[in-house]
């Protein structure tokens, strides 16, 4: 009897503990991404000022800040805030080679991304708003004039643009680094 | 009664936690698509990917490439399903699936490149040694190897790392045959 009783403790403490590690499991998967002290944001936080354009290291052994990068991938990143206006995003597509921006929220996820092939005379440009941002530049278009300039709307206030630059050979990795550095991130005049 | 029920919640906590780190650290999602040995996923940065790619995205803090720029295969293991072995030789090769540039690098369990004395750590398609037909193999080995040698480094687990840049196949990773992939033969182990 007294055995018995024992082992339906251990089971319902067992039952109970699987409950609470599934619980606790499910809970951590969803709060981590909040969290976000780890992410690549928040790594790239440290490096320098929101706007600023700055290049990462040739991803390599020592270079321990972002992991997966390509040693044959050079690349440059500016944070934003659209907080105080939309950030007008130039960058020139050297021809030779394949080049991109993609564009990431506060929370990592990526919201555009264009390549070299969509580069107009070799120079790819964007304008980062916010949904209010748009709905204002938007009003004060000329209706007989079509848009020509590429607009990309935010889900969030701050995020990052990266911009990569393949090297075709080692040698012209140097290359494609003065191809991301020239990236250049500027906060305009908020629409009235 | 009490007692009973702290030591469910201490085990529980525990166990909970346990299983989160190590779904984290297998790094693979339920968005994530197994051609041979290789794992993709091509949600990683999306914002609906799922809730496992996004915790292991924050814990690792990569910047994923984007659908529209190319994609990111991983392989932790040969094609026979074996853990790559720093103590054994691997040929990798002959093909990959249709890209305008392509690389295969050597990564750690972290995801970061591992020293060698060559100072090689991964291969692009514009330098690779190509056969007549215009298949490559790369050797993957810690002994130096003609032609195209990957050196692996250092003692312990590796993984290799495929990226396609610009391709056609970004939005249907999932219909890649295993046949384009690359295949992760062993050859011979010390």
């Amino acid at each position: 009897m007294n055995l018995k009783r024992r082992a339906t403790d251990i089971l319902m403490i067992a039952l109970g503990a699987a409950m609470i590690a599934a619980l606790v499991h499910i809970v951590a998967i969803l709060i981590i991404p909040l969290y976000a002290s780890r992410d690549a944001f928040a790594r790239l936080s440290q490096l320098g000022p929101v706007n600023a354009t700055i290049l990462l290291a040739q991803p390599g052994p020592q270079a321990r800040l972002l992991p997966y990068g390509d040693p044959a991938v050079a690349s440059a990143f500016c944070r934003f805030d659209l907080g105080a206006g939309p950030l007008r995003v130039k960058a020139p597509a050297d021809p030779s080679g394949f080049a991109s921006l993609s564009f990431h929220t506060r929370r990592g996820s990526i919201f555009y991304a264009i390549t070299d092939k969509a580069a107009t005379h070799g120079v790819l440009e964007a304008l980062v708003l916010t949904e209010d941002q748009l709905r204002a530049v938007a009003a004060k278009d000329d209706e007989d004039v079509p848009v020509q300039e590429l607009r990309i709307v935010s889900p969030t206030n701050a995020g990052f643009v990266a911009m990569r630059s393949f090297s075709e050979q080692p040698s012209l990795y140097p290359r494609a680094e003065s191809t991301v550095r020239a990236l250049n991130c500027a906060t305009e005049a908020s629409p009235e | 009664m009490l007692i009973k029920a702290l030591i469910a919640c201490v085990v529980g906590l525990a166990l909970g936690l346990w299983a989160t780190a190590l779904s984290l650290r297998s790094g693979r999602g339920f968005d994530a698509t197994t051609i041979g040995a290789w794992t993709v996923s091509e949600k990683a940065g999306a914002p609906d990917a799922d809730p496992y790619t996004r915790a292991g995205l924050e814990r690792s803090g990569e910047i994923p490439l984007a659908a529209g720029e190319g994609l990111q295969f991983i392989a932790r293991a040969d094609d026979t399903g074996a853990a790559l072995n720093s103590r054994c030789t691997y040929l990798v090769g002959r093909v990959t699936p249709p890209a305008r540039y392509w690389t295969l690098s050597l990564v750690d369990r972290q995801g970061f490149p591992v020293e060698n004395p060559a100072a090689r750590y991964g291969f692009r398609s514009s330098e690779i040694v190509r056969d007549a037909d215009g298949g490559f193999v790369i050797a993957v080995a810690a002994s130096a190897h003609s032609g195209n040698w990957l050196p692996i480094g250092s003692e312990g687990r590796f993984a290799l790392a495929l990226r396609l840049y610009d391709s056609p196949v970004s939005a249907t990773a999932g219909a890649i045959e295993k046949t384009a992939m690359p295949r992760i033969s062993r050859e011979s182990c010390r």
